[in-house]
């Protein structure tokens, strides 16, 4: 079969000669190695994805079987190939108690107390936050409102507070004789045991959870809003929609999908809290009422060193958090445009 | 079921420290039940028209009057007017009966059952009923416009306001919903102000057509009088497809006493024969067979037999319709650059002078690239317009002047901005 070469007439260029090998190379191996390239790309994502997520994950559903007895250097495994020995040890020490911890924690007073703070947070705490900033992206949004610019940033401010030190503001500001009382008292209605009382120490959390995270959602939300088409509002006008049957049958429906997201992400969130209530209420002051489920299965893990059953609560949490997200959006991605 | 006029309307938009006029005292009257089209190049400002009538914008001054009542300070939703947006803006969670519906539901105390049966009949009127179930994205964009339509058809309003509702569809469908437009229009006789940029829509769609150039509105008229007698270069130049041929001309007299200025303030009389009458000066200057060259750019000379239009003017505009051009023997003789064979008409672009000018022709005619072809065009189909102001000075005068125009004798047609 004539090749390209033998048809030339011309004398063929080193440069050329070059291409042609080049490209029967190519030829030669067609796609052999682009899946290992493509592999090769992932191979340092995958690694970071190994290590500190799948294993951990993995590790913790292994764990949530086992009692940990303390750590080990034991060997499992040993490979000598004369050059070098390579040994695997294990971590741990465990042992094996089957579904144990999971029928520990169905009688587990504690961690029933843990669930029913963090859930009533919850239940307070998004649908206020979600209110609030939707509140807030729409005045943002509003044509006639001023200096946009300055609010927005001033509502968005607190996400970037630190943790700790916004805690502790508001862990001085909610003393018995604090800032709050004492607006309090001065306009004549009683002191609130923000502290000290079950119902109001979680009010507390819930107030400190609101004031950092409202401003992170408005943003999210009035990035939704600015994409709301003009001209559904004008038409909706032209049909004879007042302020409000705009924001109810334009504005919500349009922002359903970001509401949406809002509202997953914050439930998560909730349901992680974590730093607030520990250096707010200590360790769940008053008397366990503040103690959320990661602080519980902190103080179980780390404080007391059960860590089999510490991860049999992180998997309950897991599967609690999944089944509230699906609900979420079963109701919330139903007939979405 | 109302007129809508509009009196001195003024709208300025300001863009921090510079202020855009977008409407320019604009005077209008749309009559009632009449199908009027608002046409103009992009930002003359006859979509910030159409939304000062809806109520979308407020207007800067002037006002806005739906038959007798004065809506200037009233809000969209209290106008009674339905509008077709150029994207439809129809609400995308809803599906079409909802969309259809969503106007009465607001603005009406109908119940639910009767919004339905009112939904359907539209729906069956536009022939979208097995539509009703889906949503706007489902739709195509033919689709779309329907419902969009629908949407206003629905309310029975006082006005139909529609800004560039074609304009989204491929050609086959545009014309089709042109013709289907109309005849709607024409069966729920409602006022309709339809704004475009396309004057071949304009022409075919309006009772009357309002053309808009810079905020300005220039003429108003019937499409057939704004094509014949365009009151000035712009008009005469947008309406028309192909579009007028217009080059400059030096007007030469014949002979020093043939044509004389005619009193002091210049005015010219003309008589109903085309001879020029006695004016208040009292001078005659000039008989109907004294006549003017115009001397144009390339090969182009032309001797008018009526000099009146010219008589004040040492250069004029002249324009030329490509419809009006017929090859001949003699007269003007350019060279071809590309025929363009369309079946029923050829249309020539061909080199006169240093600019292009275009010609609708005989299908028979097939000059090839550089042929020279000479062509005359009708004393009465020449345009001549004023080169500093841009004001027509003679439009067509030959026979089948449309109805209500015959009797002005500057040609001018009513409802002339300024």
């Amino acid at each position: 079969m004539a090749t390209r070469d033998s048809l030339s007439p011309f004398e063929t260029a080193p440069r050329d000669r070059l291409r042609y090998l080049r490209q029967a190379l190519s030829r030669r191996l067609p796609n052999a190695g682009e899946g290992i390239v493509g592999y090769l790309f992932l191979l340092p994502a995958l690694t970071l994805f190994g290590v500190f997520l799948a294993f951990p994950i993995l590790y913790t559903f292994y764990l949530s079987f086992f009692r940990f007895q303390g750590v080990s250097d034991e060997t499992l495994l040993w490979i000598d190939t004369g050059l070098f020995t390579y040994e695997l040890t294990s971590i741990a020490e465990l042992q094996f108690v089957g579904l144990q911890n999971y029928v520990t924690l169905l009688s587990d007073g504690l961690f029933h107390q843990a669930l029913f703070n963090t859930t009533f947070i919850l239940v307070v705490q998004v649908p206020l936050m979600v209110v609030l900033a939707l509140l807030f992206a729409v005045a943002l949004d509003a044509s006639f409102v001023r200096f946009k610019g300055i609010f927005r940033t001033v509502l968005a401010l607190p996400v970037s507070a630190n943790l700790v030190a916004y805690a502790t503001v508001f862990l001085l500001m909610m003393q018995d004789a604090g800032l709050v009382n004492y607006l309090l008292r001065s306009v004549g209605l009683p002191a609130i045991p923000w502290l000290t009382s079950s119902f109001w120490s979680r009010m507390t959390i819930v107030g400190a959870v609101t004031w950092r995270w409202t401003g992170y959602n408005m943003i999210i939300l009035l990035a939704g809003l600015q994409n709301v088409p003009q001209q559904l509002y004008e038409a909706a006008e032209i049909d004879g929609a007042n302020r409000w049957e705009k924001f109810r049958y334009v504005t919500v429906p349009q922002l359903r999908p970001v509401l949406l997201f809002v509202f997953v992400t914050s439930t998560i969130g909730t349901f992680k809290l974590f730093s607030e209530p520990v250096i707010i209420n200590g360790g769940g002051a008053p008397l366990d009422s503040t103690i959320t489920i990661v602080q519980y299965i902190y103080q179980t893990a780390f404080v007391n060193f059960r860590l089999g059953y510490a991860s049999a609560l992180t998997y309950v949490l897991i599967a609690v958090v999944s089944v509230l997200s699906i609900v979420q959006l079963r109701i919330g991605g139903a007939n979405s445009a | 079921m109302s007129g809508i006029t509009l009196d001195t309307v003024r709208k300025e938009f300001s863009t921090g420290d510079e202020q855009i006029v977008a409407v320019d005292d604009v005077d209008l009257e749309v009559r009632d039940g009449e199908f009027l089209v608002l046409v103009g190049p992009s930002g003359c400002g006859k979509t910030t028209t159409l939304r000062c009538i809806a109520g979308l914008e407020d207007v800067t001054s002037g006002h806005v009057r739906f038959g007798e009542e004065d809506v200037t300070g009233l809000r969209a939703r209290e106008r009674d007017v339905a509008m077709v947006f150029q994207n439809y803006a129809l609400y995308p969670h809803m599906d079409v009966r909802t969309n259809l519906g969503f106007g009465l539901k607001l603005s009406t105390q109908l119940s639910s059952a009767e919004i339905d049966d009112q939904v359907e009949d539209v729906a069956s009127m536009l022939g979208i009923e097995d539509l009703l179930d889906q949503k706007p994205k489902e739709l195509s964009g033919g689709q779309q416009q329907r419902v969009a339509l629908g949407r206003a058809i629905i309310r029975d309003p006082a006005a139909f306001l529609m800004d560039e509702p074609l304009s989204n569809l491929d050609a086959k469908l545009r014309a089709e919903m042109r013709t289907e437009l109309q005849t709607l229009q024409h069966e729920l006789d409602v006022t309709t102000v339809y704004v475009t940029h396309d004057q071949t829509e304009a022409m075919t769609m309006g009772d009357r057509i309002a053309v808009m150039n810079d905020g300005r509105l220039q003429q108003v008229g019937t499409p057939e009088a704004v094509y014949r007698t365009p009151v000035n270069e712009f008009v005469a130049k947008f309406i028309g497809s192909p579009s007028i041929n217009l080059f400059d001309a030096t007007v030469e007299r014949t002979g020093d006493t043939a044509v004389e200025r005619t009193g002091g303030d210049g005015s010219v009389g003309q008589t109903s024969d085309g001879s020029v009458s006695q004016t208040s000066d009292g001078s005659v200057s000039q008989t109907s067979d004294g006549s003017v060259r115009l001397d144009g750019v390339g090969d182009f000379d032309y001797v008018l037999s009526d000099p009146t239009p010219v008589a004040d003017h040492e250069s004029v505009r002249v324009g030329i319709r490509p419809e009006d051009v017929t090859l001949a023997d003699e007269g003007t003789t350019v060279e071809t650059n590309v025929l363009e064979p369309m079946g029923n008409e050829n249309f020539l672009y061909a080199q006169l002078g240093d600019q292009e000018m275009t010609a609708r022709i005989d299908p028979s005619a097939r000059p090839a690239p550089g042929d020279p072809v000479t062509f005359t065009v009708p004393e009465s189909a020449v345009y001549l317009f004023d080169p500093e102001t841009g004001e027509a000075l003679k439009t067509k005068t030959d026979e089948a002047a449309p109805p209500g125009t015959g009797d002005q004798p500057t040609n001018r047609v009513d409802g002339v901005a300024e």
